[in-house]
């Protein structure tokens, strides 16, 4: 259907400003009328509402397109303003959804029902809205019914539906929609009310081959900027139970993140570059953790230049004396001599040096790829912390090193590379090649050097002895406490450029990681 | 100098009150008055924070229960939310699974549904004595599983447990009949005289029975050959 947009963005162009006054002028871009399909109004693309013309056109034989038009703008507004807010909540409410319902496609529908609720009740109770207005006319099948019905009884407002889904109604109803801090719980039994209905839909999509149409619009990855997936992802990852309910989730949104071009290493590289769950929340876990921000090296010139006055006395050169603070008068009390100080400029920038992470994956660390592994994230955190600075990072992931259980990484910039490398699991026994380490240590001029392990390697003699031959900064982070770290200790006590860590609480290990860099980039080498 | 937010003066926040909101705080509401009669129960019943599962601490708590929760106007929602509260230490001090099961029970007995269904699926604690003197005429559903003692004293309603049960259920029922989809655990209908217990997945093991009949995976165990009634 072809619909002539200009009365519609006439409308459009008086109804905005107003829109946007009732909701405290919300930094949203203009909305924009595109031709758009007759069943969907609204469509929000990275936060840029788009409403169908085609459905106004519709619409307006029904009710003024006016207030059409405000009834859609508070809807997408009131996502912006209160639910999903951002990313970060609509991951959480799906994952809490997916939980109830045990499926993908369920549990985004359920979250995209849920989201609608908590939005139009919003804009219902706290704003003059004519949404109530707008659903007596929107189709009210399946789940669309059941909603439609539930926003009689929760907004006191006849909207035409029937009563027939009376018992879920009243579950429904008793959900509390607009209390935030309650919406996990609440949207698992949202789902779990509408369960069946939701299957339903689902088999009939599957028999007609197209998805049920959701009049006020989808919510997908699309409804979002790539900062916004990237930020919401970092959340995701620090409020998630465990690295199972990150995976299951990123899983679940690979193909849309991917088609949203959403790639590993961060936003924007585009599609090819399939999404590790795992290494993606070590990623955005890391980046979680603060950065020390180098600070530039203040030097002395050596110039002096006039600074400040004092008073001239008696036996004070002439050379100094300010005349034009002295009046041109030569009388002490009266006439001021120039303080003269020594200038500050910036030094010669010291570069970042590089770092060498060696990371333990024997049998009896924790495997990164099945629970959260601390000692992982640590050197996640250090790679984070001289990537940034533009170092360079190797790796060497070890577990029993002379039976071929090891992976080198050399002095490499490319974040997925050393994220696969530190992630890497052997689990088998404990020996380094320390071969391997002076290989690497070759790479580069006096390289940092992060060690974390629980130190029950079979070689721990021969490491002490490298470790007592090298000058590189050393900081080894071992895990629990034991005859061998106690060895290692006794060991390396006399070399000042090693640093011990015994760890008791692994969740310390990041902080205790970033310490000791930020210590390093305070001090010259 | 103007005033920068001028333009907003006079603007006030319009927030209307919806009937949501009257319908979270009656449900609020009901739902202290619920927890102030387990509380009650608690108070008489487990003082020490012991309480001994035997005939007569079940009877006495049944009665305490049934005093607590006389003039309380609930529905079947209020119970399953009475459940989900007692897996929240904000809302409940304490948890003791055996009164706590006794309280829920006479719930379920005096609600005003015949059909009461549970949703408890997310449920962490699992709750013993749920179903426990199930009247004639009621039906309780259980979605999720539950604890021990489930169903005892059933006189003659329909319990199903849309899950598994722990050990002694159905011990003591009288009439009606348990369902349980899943699996069951030891001394099964321990002491039943009549009824029906019905077990969709395995029985671990049974109880000394009088009378009734249990069904595995739809086969007859009791009475059977290998099983006969018990005489006490």
């Amino acid at each position: 259907m072809k619909v002539d947009l200009k009365p519609m963005e006439k409308i459009l162009q008086k109804v905005w400003p107003r829109a946007r006054e009732k909701h405290l002028y919300p930094q949203l871009p203009t909305p924009q009328l595109v031709e758009g399909g007759e069943e969907v109004a609204l469509d929000i693309k990275s936060k840029k509402l788009q409403i169908s013309a085609s459905f106004l056109e519709n619409i307006k034989v029904m009710m003024d397109p006016e207030e059409a038009v405000e009834a859609v703008l508070d809807h997408g507004i009131a996502h912006y303003m209160y639910c999903p807010w951002d990313f970060h909540t609509h991951l959480t409410l799906y994952s809490e959804a997916k939980k109830a319902l045990k499926d993908k496609k369920m549990a985004q529908k359920a979250t995209s029902y849920f989201l609608d609720v908590v939005a139009n009740t919003y804009c219902v109770k706290e704003r003059e809205t004519k949404l109530p207005e707008l659903y007596r006319r929107l189709p009210k099948e399946g789940v669309q019914g059941v909603l439609a019905s539930l926003y009689q009884k929760i907004w006191g407002v006849d909207l035409g539906a029937d009563e027939e889904h009376e018992e879920k109604v009243r579950r429904l109803a008793r959900i509390p929609y607009l209390e935030k801090r309650r919406w996990r719980e609440s949207i698992k039994k949202f789902a779990k009310v509408i369960e069946d209905l939701l299957e339903e839909e689902l088999k009939a999509e599957q028999g007609q081959d197209r998805k049920a149409p959701n009049p006020l619009g989808e919510h997908s990855l699309d409804n979002y900027s790539l900062e916004e997936i990237d930020r919401g992802l970092r959340n995701f990852a620090s409020t998630v139970q465990d690295l199972q309910e990150f995976k299951e989730t990123v899983e679940d949104l690979k193909e849309e993140l991917n088609e949203r071009g959403y790639a590993m290493g961060g936003m924007g590289r585009g599609e090819g570059n399939p999404i590790d769950a795992d290494l993606l929340y070590y990623m955005k876990l890391a980046e979680n953790y603060t950065l020390p921000i180098r600070k530039l090296p203040m030097e002395k010139s050596g110039d002096l230049h006039p600074h400040s006055h004092s008073p001239w006395e008696v036996g004070k050169p002439f050379q100094d004396i300010d005349p034009w603070t002295s009046f041109g008068k030569i009388m002490p009390g009266l006439t001021q001599t120039w303080v003269r100080r020594e200038g500050e400029v910036y030094g010669e920038m010291e570069s970042t040096p590089d770092c060498l992470i060696i990371i333990d994956s024997s049998g009896s660390m924790t495997n990164p790829r099945e629970r959260l592994s601390y000692a992982v994230l640590g050197a996640a955190c250090a790679c984070n912390a001289y990537l940034k600075n533009e170092a360079r990072v190797a790796v060497y992931n070890f577990s029993d090193a002379f039976r071929g259980n090891k992976l080198l990484l050399e002095f490499s910039r490319q974040r997925e590379a050393i994220y696969r490398a530190i992630c890497r699991y052997f689990g088998g026994g404990t020996a380094l090649d320390l071969e391997d380490v002076a290989y690497l240590l070759r790479q580069a001029d006096h390289p940092d050097i992060f060690i974390i392990t629980d130190m029950q390697i079979t070689n721990l003699e021969k490491l002490i002895e490298f470790f007592s031959g090298i000058e590189n900064r050393v900081t080894a982070v071992h895990l629990g406490h034991n005859v061998h770290t106690v060895r290692f200790r006794e060991g390396l006590k006399k070399k000042r450029n090693i640093s011990l860590f015994p760890v008791r609480e692994k969740e310390d290990i990041p902080k205790i990681v970033l310490g000791k860099i930020r210590e390093y980039w305070a001090s010259p080498l | 100098m103007i005033n920068p937010f001028q333009e907003f003066k006079g603007r006030t926040s319009r927030r209307r009150e919806i009937p949501l909101d009257q319908i979270l705080r009656s449900k609020e509401e009901t739902l202290s008055r619920i927890l102030r009669g387990y509380e009650n129960l608690l108070k008489n019943e487990a003082k020490d924070l012991v309480w001994l599962m035997q005939y007569s601490t079940v009877i006495k708590a049944y009665t305490i229960a049934e005093e607590g929760i006389k003039g309380i106007e609930y529905t079947a929602e209020d119970i399953e939310e009475f459940c989900y509260a007692l897996d929240k230490t904000d809302q409940i001090p304490y948890l003791i699974t055996g009164p706590a099961g006794v309280y829920i029970s006479a719930l379920c007995n005096h609600a005003k549904e015949e059909e009461i269904v549970l949703r408890l699926q997310d449920l962490n604690v699992k709750i013993n004595l749920l179903g426990y003197r199930l009247p004639e005429g009621k039906r309780l559903v259980v979605e999720g599983n539950v604890g021990d003692f489930t169903g005892i004293g059933l006189d003659g309603g329909e319990l199903v447990i849309e899950g598994s049960a722990k050990n002694y259920t159905g011990a003591g029922m009288k009439r009606g009949k348990i369902v349980v989809k899943n699996n069951i655990g030891f001394n099964t209908g321990h002491g039943m005289t009549g009824g029906e217990i019905v077990v969709g997945g395995r029985i671990k093991g049974l109880g000394k029975i009088v009378g009734g009949k249990i069904y595995e995976r739809e086969h007859l165990i009791f009475p059977s050959e290998e099983m006969k009634p018990f005489f006490f």
